[in-house]
């Protein structure tokens, strides 16, 4: 087991290099700097001196390769730089918003799962029922809404006509206002949920083993607990993971809308700002957390089905 | 009953958009942006306007008619750029395997790490904001799938009879690629790409929400929801209704796909993008 | 005239809602709005250029200078009263003794004279250093020929002399938050606990959603500040901002041009709106080197065909004035007797042809996404100038893309908010031929009679005299139509019923000064 860990470890290298390397030339032919950015708003005109001594201060005045050389070696040192912004280092910076990003993520999840699960495995045991029509039109309309709109939607209709929780922010941190948005974020996840749990439990129902298991005599209330949750499970388990992983990524819109301090939203607020270091680190740090998930998650298919080991 | 239910429901929703777009100037004698009137502005739906108007006194239904055209080239076009680049990478990558095959395998999987939104953040701050920006990246940031697809499909078909058939008889590898390959994969690609239209359609909302969509002469159903968010209080009508014609395009799309998805082979297991 | 009389009675009402209310009652909770960003950059309010870090500098920092929203002018803050050299280079600034930091130390000229010197220092790279750079031997410093800035001296503790290089009036730059008086012996730590002189002591900062502060006790103003507290929570979402400022949980918000009218039609909202004329001048500016705008009656003709008054009417819901030259509305030398250029295409079909445009011509014009001076407008412009034969092609750009390409000239025309108050001798400094176009000189204006005017205007030390030259060189420019002149930004703030103390500050609206704000009973328990 622990050397398939490694083996996962070690193939997520190459991509999380590649990730890098591509982010850097991204943008480092992005239009527009930090410096041209300070005087966007026309509060203040420009200041060619303050521009230089950033530059310099920044190392922008030297030239690509050598700014290149000094990004790898800074990451391979774990180093993601310093921000232009806040003149901070960008892991502190990124850390800052990592707990907010993470509890929205979680609840969000929390969100999908437990109302996506047993949805779906509901709509599968009765195929062609009312419920398991109802879920699954819902679940694609859950699939095709606009996150923002929902958002605002939820938030006029929770906060504002019914006054029951606030319209935005973190407040202190506490589930009052991490409901909303989490309900948001959450909605796309639920729907995939409903929709492969159902997949899920129908394949394995329909399955030879299982007719094996009833013509054995076994009850179906086992037949269901035994065979379909164990097997439904390694589908249902991989898209959770593959949500998890991508919801980080996802938040960017919701974070704003609701001004959640979490890592999509600095990410937006810094490509706007062209602070680099900090849109660099945001992004390897949105794709190490969806690396590490995946990781996670095929040990955790191994753990169910050992077959995949092989693989 | 239930592919047929997608499948019928799906047609026509996706129907219904090609037909406003389409037909939008016989549907509405109004101009969706020079017949503004400030008179008439944030006017509830009556048989005069029928969806309301929004802050410039905009005829918000034929708004949503013209909108319809550029979300379908939006989902159409960016669809179109995904699904060549995966089949190209993926036939050739099956095709040819070795390092070709390592390196569209590392590149698939990059591309996949980053989450689609954020790539298309960063091409559009390149290329600046606009609607062929935005075509090239909702265009280039997910082809992903379409290339998996196409590269296992490659490999399983690698094999058969009359692949090895063509070659034996001298078929240049790009033709073999394109007579042999392709037309045996186009079931599953299309699914994708139906799939994935919605999903063009949705990020142009979001990119419009975060300040990156495009203002074309046509309104945008994403510009559209994007101005009227400030209304919600005052005028919901303004946000209600280009929402709903995104939200029913996407599910027009997302219930085609998933209909000829347990049409063509209802065994068929394409994880959605 | 009659912008003029509406601007005396914004300022009177601001005037009246600050002393004729009942009596300031202490206590309570202010949730002010920060909407200009997602997050705050630094802690450090020398190392920001960014409007949005000045909502909590506003709070936590003193400058030497501050500005009075009612008088329209800078006025001294830390210091209780200067005495001016003949030649108008030296300053002698009398300290005030009651002014403490927050770590309880009192305020002394070597604060001050470390203050500035942190901000002239090279290698720090902070945005304030412009605001300095007018005093003598700053350069110097700067340069590393000396290790004092020559300009600065401590008489005692509570007397500074400062020499500048010109006879300018310094209250303009000396009150930027960006020039905040530090403690001297701060260290390191003012990114992290940052100490100042304001009425209100920093508490924490969750970055990206808000920071807290609470009344500082020994803040020299009598009885003030009123509020206990004040959250600055950030809200970049303009929508998301109005259901919290509608389901009360934010106390004020800035309004843009569809809210704006929103409110006004508010039985409750409309009462409590504050407006002002903020000193941002939209405009398109005509790069010279581009031939049709070479040419004096081409940028004129441009002025001509634009029906801008019809464009501030319905684009921007009359939430902006009309522009007639440069200067905005607030500015003493903005001519009260000047009209704007009138809509007239058949005026600029003929300019256009004496110039020898009459088959028209073709241009890109640069502009933002921005609903108040970006595309939206220039589809209005489209139309208007497609009437005189002149054709307009949109170039949508980021923001940070467009204030990178016009200050390197990389442009035909572009649409920009450029800050043109309060200082007019700064504002109008963007038109003097020395003064480069990587500066603010955007539309690289040459002109020797402007230059004549502007520098007779530099060297007047009488203020009448040299509020009437500027006034002239605002109308010549006006003549001249370096740009097009669409109008002057109204700001709007909509506030809660139970609120009291705001001003209408033309430099920006959204800054205020906390420690005169106050809130009635009437007020939600959650503010109490």
């Amino acid at each position: 087991m622990l050397r398939f860990i490694i083996r996962r470890i070690l193939q997520a290298i190459p991509t999380v290099i590649a990730v890098a390397l591509l982010i850097f030339v991204i943008f480092s032919v992005v239009p527009g700097s930090f410096t041209s950015s300070l005087i966007a708003d026309g509060r203040s005109g420009s200041d060619p001196m303050l521009v230089e001594r950033l530059n310099k201060e920044f190392g922008l005045d030297k030239s690509l390769p050598e700014r290149f050389t000094a990004y790898v070696y800074d990451l391979a040192r774990f180093d993601l730089g310093t921000s232009f912004r806040t003149r901070e280092p960008v892991t502190d910076v990124i850390g800052a918003r990592l707990w907010p990003s993470l509890k929205l993520a979680m609840a969000a999840m929390v969100f999908a799962v437990a109302f996506g699960v047993p949805l779906g495995f509901l709509a599968a045991l009765k195929p062609g029922s009312i419920l398991d029509t109802v879920t699954m039109i819902g679940a694609v309309s859950g699939l095709s809404l606009p996150q923002f709109w929902l958002g605002l939607l939820l938030m006029y209709l929770f906060a504002l006509q019914l006054g029951w929780l606030p319209s935005f922010g973190y407040g202190d941190g506490g589930l009052r206002y991490l409901i909303l948005p989490a309900i948001t974020l959450g909605l796309t996840p639920l729907a995939l949920l409903a929709r492969t749990t159902r997949a899920g439990v129908l394949e394995v129902m329909n399955a030879d083993f299982i007719r094996t298991a009833y013509s054995k005599g076994m009850s179906s209330g086992r037949v269901v607990r035994w065979h379909v949750t164990r097997n439904a499970l390694v589908l249902i388990v991989t898209t959770i993971g593959l949500q998890f992983g991508s919801l980080m990524g996802q938040a960017v819109v919701i974070e704003k809308l609701f001004s959640w301090p979490g890592l999509g939203s600095l990410l937006v607020d810094s490509v706007a700002l062209r602070d680099i270091p900090v849109v660099q680190g945001s992004i390897l740090v949105i794709v190490l957390w969806f690396l590490l998930i995946n990781t996670i998650v095929d040990v955790v298919y191994a753990a169910i089905d050992p077959r995949i080991k092989q693989d | 009953m239930r592919i047929q239910f997608n499948l019928i429901v799906g047609g026509f929703l996706t129907a219904l958009v090609i037909l406003a777009g389409l037909f939008a100037p016989w549907l509405s004698h109004l101009d969706p942006v020079l017949d503004a009137d400030l008179m008439n502005a944030e006017l509830p739906p009556d048989w005069t306007f029928w969806f309301g108007t929004d802050a410039q006194g905009r005829d918000i239904y034929t708004r949503v008619l013209y909108g319809a055209r550029i979300s379908l080239t939006v989902g159409i076009v960016s669809q179109l750029i995904n699904t060549v680049i995966g089949l190209a990478l993926g036939i050739s990558a099956g095709y040819f395997g070795g390092w070709w095959d390592d390196l569209v395998n590392g590149l698939t999987n990059v591309m996949l790490a980053i989450p689609s939104l954020i790539f298309a953040i960063a091409i559009i701050a390149i290329l600046g904001p606009g609607l062929p920006s935005l075509l090239i990246a909702l265009g280039l940031t997910n082809w992903s799938w379409t290339c998996r697809i196409a590269r296992s499909s490659t490999l399983s078909l690698k094999g058969l009879g009359y692949v090895q058939a063509a070659k034996t008889l001298g078929y240049g590898n790009i033709r073999i690629m394109i007579t042999q390959l392709l037309p045996n994969m186009m079931g599953p690609i299309l699914v994708i790409g139906t799939l994935g239209m919605g999903g063009a359609v949705l990020s142009e909302a979001a990119l419009s929400f975060l300040g990156l969509g495009i203002r074309p002469p046509f309104p945008s159903w994403g510009s559209m929801l994007t101005d009227a968010r400030e209304l919600i209080v005052i005028a919901p009508w303004a946000a209600i209704f280009p929402g709903l014609a995104i939200f029913l395009s996407v599910l027009g799309f997302n219930l085609l796909g998933d209909g000829l998805r347990d049409m063509l082979d209802p065994h068929m297991r394409i994880r959605r993008a | 005239m009659f912008k003029t009389l509406s601007l005396t009675a914004m300022l009177m009402l601001g005037v009246s809602t600050a002393t004729f209310a009942q009596e300031p009652r202490s206590g309570g909770v202010l949730n002010f709005v920060a909407p200009y960003g997602a997050s705050f950059a630094t802690l450090d309010i020398h190392a920001t250029p960014q409007t949005q870090d000045e909502f909590y500098g506003m709070a936590i920092h003193r400058s030497l200078y501050s500005w009075d929203s009612l008088k329209n002018e800078p006025a001294l803050e830390l210091a209780t009263s200067v005495s001016v050299s003949d030649d108008g280079k030296v300053y002698t600034y009398k300290l005030r003794d009651n002014a403490f930091f927050h770590n309880g130390r009192k305020l002394s000229a070597d604060d001050i004279i470390w203050s500035y010197k942190r901000l002239a220092t090279p290698s720090n790279a902070f945005p304030g250093a412009r605001y300095i750079a007018d005093i003598a031997g700053a350069d110097a410093f700067a340069s590393g020929k000396a290790t004092e800035i020559s300009g600065l001296k401590k008489i005692d503790d509570l007397t500074l002399e400062i020499t500048f290089t010109a006879p300018i009036n310094p209250g303009f730059n000396l009150m930027r938050t960006n020039a905040a008086i530090y403690p001297a012996d701060i260290g390191d730590k003012a990114a992290t606990n940052p100490i100042g002189l304001g009425p209100f002591k920093f508490v924490e900062h969750v970055p990206g959603s808000r920071i807290v502060v609470e009344k500082f006790d020994k803040f020299y103003e009598q009885g003030k500040p009123y509020l206990d507290k004040v959250n600055i929570v950030i809200m970049e979402d303009s929508a998301a901002r109005d259901v919290a400022f509608r389901n009360q949980e934010i106390d004020v918000t800035v309004l843009g041009p569809t809210q704006y009218v929103a409110y006004q039609g508010d039985a409750a909202l409309s009462k409590n709106i504050l407006e002002v004329a903020e000193g941002y001048t939209r405009n398109v500016g005509f790069n010279p080197n581009f031939a049709p705008f070479a040419d004096k009656r081409v940028r004129q003709a441009i002025n001509y065909a634009i029906d801008t008054k019809l464009i501030v009417e319905r684009l921007a819901k009359n939430k902006a004035y009309r522009a007639v030259s440069w200067l905005p509305l607030s500015s003493p030398a903005y001519d009260t007797t000047a009209q704007p250029y009138a809509y007239d295409p058949e005026k600029a079909k003929a300019l256009l042809a004496e110039a020898g445009f009459d088959k028209g011509f073709e241009f890109e014009l640069t502009a933002t996404q921005n609903e108040s001076w970006g595309i939206p407008i220039v589809e209005a412009i489209i139309p208007m100038l497609a009437k005189v034969g002149v054709t307009v092609k949109a170039k949508p750009v980021e923001a940070s893309v467009l204030s990178e390409v016009v200050p390197a000239g990389d442009f035909q025309a572009y649409m920009w908010s450029n800050n043109s108050g309060p200082d007019a001798l700064a504002a109008l400094q963007c038109f003097y031929s020395k003064t480069a176009q990587s500066a603010c000189n955007y539309a690289n204006y040459k002109n020797p009679e402007f230059d004549k005017l502007f520098e007779a205007a530099q060297v007047e030390r009488d203020e009448a005299a040299k509020t009437e030259l500027l006034k002239k060189a605002n109308n010549f420019l006006q003549e001249e139509a370096p740009v097009w002149f669409f109008n002057y930004n109204k700001a709007v703030m909509a506030y809660q019923p139970w609120l009291h103390g705001l001003k209408p500050n033309a430099t920006e609206l959204a800054l205020q000064d906390y420690e005169d704000i106050w809130i009635d009973e009437t007020a939600p328990a959650s503010r109490k």
